[in-house]
């Protein structure tokens, strides 16, 4: 009997306690004797703390503490991904607002809130730089003037770190291939584009949260909505001068991620806040306080091409400048990840990227579903549309020409494989009826469509870990330290195991991390869960079923080299009636009622050198998008009207796991498209919330929602699966634009495309006044 | 403090309550009902949506003391314990959840628009309900758990 699992789209394990209201998650957690913690928060973008008076708020009634900077004393008080810049609470400096100058320790939330409202504190101005542009410039306020770097981890950008001492500049990527000069001075057309993306938020529905409890055996236990719990462990076991082995992390289900909680966040103050109370405390964010502690970066994009009179291209330059905020957080990676994939999935033969990653004193930007990605495609995509118009090009015919694949060398100099884009290109535009143009639902309505491609790494090196246990009654457990936020990897993880096991999935339990338990992994972010714990399941499998062979072959008197595995059996092909089955080994095994453990180690290798060469990513993630979208030539409303978005899986473990994440993908690409901006005013968030910031609803959605997911096997990847939980949304953006482009000619450089911005292109382009336009014109009355 | 009395999912409860308190703080924390989540504490996201007298309310703008001598249902109420109502089985089936955190919000609010409307059509569903917000992107799979529900419950309950 051979089993099924790999392939399937098996119901999701997760959702039973979801919709029952019983999954676990660290928001809803309490634990005896708790106490709640609250921030007491910068009001100014740049501060020097001069004195705080708590001597009220420690009278009210129920609050237990208040802790400062001050309280630090004793531990290592730095935490930070790549630069250890950040403090639980700061130490003489403030450096956006928002941040963490004290906080109020209480019996409750309401005292908690309550009295961090009466902490006053003294804090003299600084001058601020609140874009990025400003804080690069020689002679800008220094936000750290000194750069403290951790002793290990992170090797792809150490590699590559380089910040740019005296400046705001915390890392300086760059990437050389071939003679950019030369390759421009080929070229017959050069087309330059700058564009400009602002700050959004995450806003997982579970803002953040985190519980730390000192033990009476001295071992520190912290329940968090982490990422990245063995980053949490060891930022802690730092801090708190300890073991390793005496930080323990457990993470439960979380309420969405979208890479807002990878790294250290809320950990190490809640960490303090229980040492100077030696009870457990808890602090989890408010709504607003989620929308100013991380955002996703702003940047600008300049991008420069020389094509040949046909087209294929000759150089392409781009300079990207991002807006990291006040603390550095993953910021250095993400712009050496962003920064070469900015480059697009092309034939490109000169190639030069500049990428800075530049502190401000805005709140601190993190890791955010694409990765940088979809802001770089934007420029790369919008950009291919303007070459084929000036050179009277078919968007899709071009792009099909130029797209790289198998076998191409990619701009950091690595081989690229499994990277399906013709066969995704296809489908997406035959998906969106591309070549015909659709007739308007209604006078005043200009219908268009778009197309774009995009593409992105995965971090590389890495490392997941992975045990699997079986017991004496023939079930599975998995142990992983890969967080379930709702990608659906408890339910691929199962899959997996039990087709390499040959059990059924439903005999199968993949256990949540908790790092005194589960084995290392890296990250779960990065979409790279499928494919690195993948490797690392299989592999403990075999381990285990290595043992459970040795046993079964005692137990029927033959070599275990003579035993094959089957459908959970093992036996010697000659004699099939005589059969041990995967129970009958585990006791066989004389291990107990503990069952068999098989471990699994799955490593990746590479890295860059100085000229952003060498291999950056173990796979790559190939995506395309297609758009069609009605423009209101009155109001400059865009209404999309269908959207495609395809990825190419490698192998599809569950196919409808896959189009979910695909369709949430679009969706989260929608919303930073066409609504979402976390407005500024002198470095204070002026919409941090749902009320004024607007995430996309059932009524934003497109008409038709459509994805489309091709495989490629990767010859590394478990069944031939990549990653993919992330890719689509690169490729929404762009599509967009080029669709409203072809609907009105509206040339639109920045994000989000609102109906006023709209407008305004449509003014312009009416000013420029194309006599060779084949495209309809808003016409404002 | 005020005394108040409410029955919820089917119990009746007696609880002082202070002035300012939330119904979703008194769900939450003196009947340990988790399902009620503050998300925004704004009554725009929909995860704190509780049914009170058979009506979805935001229970994160509902004053506690306000609700006094109400029926109130919460996710954990929906079904008799060990089964699953039409709508959370329908969730199931389309996979209409990811992280799960706004689920019990939309459920709620699920079922409350099959009461008023047995058979809503797409756009129907996409307007009642836009006061549910799900950053991981569950809205079409949310569309056709309830249209697949609203197909059962017709059948079930003619």
């Amino acid at each position: 009997m051979a089993v099924l699992s790999v392939g399937q789209s098996l119901p999701r394990v997760d959702l039973a306690a979801k919709v029952t209201g019983k999954a676990e998650y660290v928001f809803n957690m309490e634990l005896p004797g708790m106490l709640y913690g609250k921030a007491v928060r910068s009001l100014v973008p740049h501060g020097e703390i001069r004195a705080i008076h708590a001597e009220e708020a420690r009278q009210l009634p129920g609050v237990v503490a208040v802790a400062t900077g001050a309280d630090l004393d004793g531990l290592y008080p730095w935490f930070g991904p790549v630069i250890h810049d950040q403090c639980p609470l700061a130490i003489g400096r403030v450096r956006y607002v928002g941040d963490v100058i004290a906080a109020v320790v209480a019996e409750s939330e309401a005292v908690a809130e309550k009295a961090a409202e009466l902490v006053q504190v003294e804090c003299e101005e600084l001058p601020a730089v609140l874009d990025a542009y400003h804080a690069m410039q020689p002679g800008a306020p220094l936000l750290h003037p000194e750069l403290r770097l951790p002793d290990t981890g992170f090797t792809d950008v150490r590699a590559v770190l380089h910040p740019e001492p005296g400046t705001n500049i915390v890392n300086y990527f760059r990437l050389r291939r071939g003679d950019v000069t030369k390759g421009f001075a080929q070229a017959d057309h050069v087309f330059e584009d700058t564009f400009r993306f602002p700050n959004i938020q995450h806003c997982p529905l579970e803002p953040h949260a985190s519980i730390a409890r000192f033990e009476g055996n001295g071992v520190l236990r912290v329940w968090s909505s982490s990422q990245t719990p063995y980053n949490v462990q060891v930022a802690l076991a730092q801090m708190f001068h300890l073991p390793q082995s005496r930080v323990r992390v457990d993470v439960p289900y979380l309420g969405g991620g979208f890479g807002s909680k990878t790294y250290p966040k809320l950990e190490p103050l809640a960490a303090v806040l229980a040492w100077k109370t030696r009870r457990p405390v808890k602090v989890a964010l408010t709504r607003e306080e989620e929308f100013i502690t991380v955002n996703r970066h702003a940047v600008t994009v300049q991008i420069k091409t020389g094509v040949r009179r046909d087209g294929s291209f000759t150089a392409r330059e781009v300079r990207l400048v991002w807006d990291t905020g006040a603390y550095a957080d993953i910021g250095p990676r993400l712009v050496k990840n962003a920064g070469y994939a900015s480059v697009g999935p092309y034939r490109i033969p000169n190639v030069k990227v500049d990428s800075y990653c530049v502190y401000t004193n805005k709140p601190p930007a993190v890791a955010f579903r694409g990765y940088g990605v979809p802001k770089v495609a934007v420029a790369h995509e919008v950009q291919m549309d303007r070459i084929a118009r000036k050179l009277g090009l078919d968007p899709l015919r071009y792009r099909l020409r130029e797209v790289v694949g198998e076998g191409d060398t990619f701009a950091t100099g690595e081989t690229l494989h499994s990277v399906g884009y013709q066969e995704l290109l296809r489908k997406c535009a035959q998906e969106i009826g591309w070549g015909s143009k659709p007739a308007p639902s209604r006078a005043g309505k200009v219908p268009g469509k778009g197309l774009s491609v995009s593409i992105k790494s995965t971090i590389t090196p890495s490392a997941s870990q992975a045990e699997v246990r079986i017991y004496e009654d023939g079930s599975a457990a998995v142990l992983t330290s890969t967080v379930e936020m709702g990608q659906g990897s408890d339910t691929a993880l199962a899959q997996i195991a039990a087709q390499a096991l040959e059990i059924d999935p439903g005999r199968v339990q993949v256990i949540h991390p908790d790092t005194a338990a589960t084995p290392y992994d890296m990250t779960t972010s990065s979409s790279r869960s499928t494919f690195h714990m993948g490797n690392a399941i299989n592999l403990a499998a075999e381990d285990a079923k290595q043992q459970l062979r040795d046993a079964a072959a005692a137990m029927l008197r033959a070599t275990p080299a003579d035993l094959v595995y089957e459908g959970g059996e093992f036996f010697v092909p000659s004699q099939r009636e005589r059969c041990v089955s995967l129970a009958e080994a585990a006791r066989g095994t004389g291990t107990g009622r503990g069952g068999v453990t098989g471990r699994g180690l799955f490593r990746t290798d590479g890295g860059l050198d100085d000229s952003g060469q060498g291999k950056a990513s173990v796979f790559w993630f190939a995506a395309a998008g297609a758009a069609e979208v009605e423009v209101d030539t009155e109001t400059g409303q865009v209404h999309v009207v269908k959207f495609v978005g395809g990825v190419d899986v490698g192998k599809a473990i569950n196919p409808q796991s896959c189009r979910q994440q695909n369709e949430g993908s679009i969706i989260t690409g929608l919303g930073a498209t066409l609504n979402e901006e976390l407005v500024y005013d002198n470095g204070q968030a002026v919409n941090p919330s749902f009320l004024e910031y607007k995430l996309p609803t059932f009524l934003d959605l497109p008409d038709v929602l459509q994805t489309v997911e091709v495989e490629t096997a990767h010859r590394e990847g478990p069944y031939g699966a990549k990653g993919m939980g992330e890719a689509a949304v690169a490729a929404v953006a762009p599509a967009v634009l080029n669709a409203i482009r072809d609907a009105v000619g509206a040339e639109l450089r920045d994000l989000p495309v609102t109906p006023e911005k709209v407008l305004a292109a449509c003014a312009r382009e009416e000013g420029n006044a194309g006599h060779d336009r084949d495209h309809n014109t808003c016409q404002r009355s | 403090m005020t005394e108040i009395t409410i029955r919820v999912n089917g119990r009746e409860r007696r609880i002082a309550v202070e002035a300012q308190a939330t119904l979703v703080e008194v769900l939450r924390r003196d009947l340990n009902l988790t399902g009620p989540r503050e998300s925004c504490g704004q009554g725009v996201c929909g995860a704190c949506t509780v049914l009170l007298n058979g009506r979805p309310v935001s229970s994160c703008l509902t004053l506690a003391v306000l609700s006094d001598g109400a029926d109130i249902v919460t996710i954990e109420g929906l079904a008799p314990e060990g089964e699953l109502h039409p709508v959370q089985r329908a969730f199931v089936e389309e996979s209409a959840a990811q992280c799960g955190f706004c689920t019990p919000g939309m459920i709620l609010a699920a079922v409350s628009l099959l009461e008023d409307n047995p058979n809503p059509d797409e756009t129907e569903i996409r307007e009642y309900m836009s006061g549910n917000l799900c950053r991981c992107g569950s809205y079409p799979r949310v569309t056709r758990a309830i249209q697949s529900a609203a197909a059962r419950m017709r059948v079930e309950r003619p």
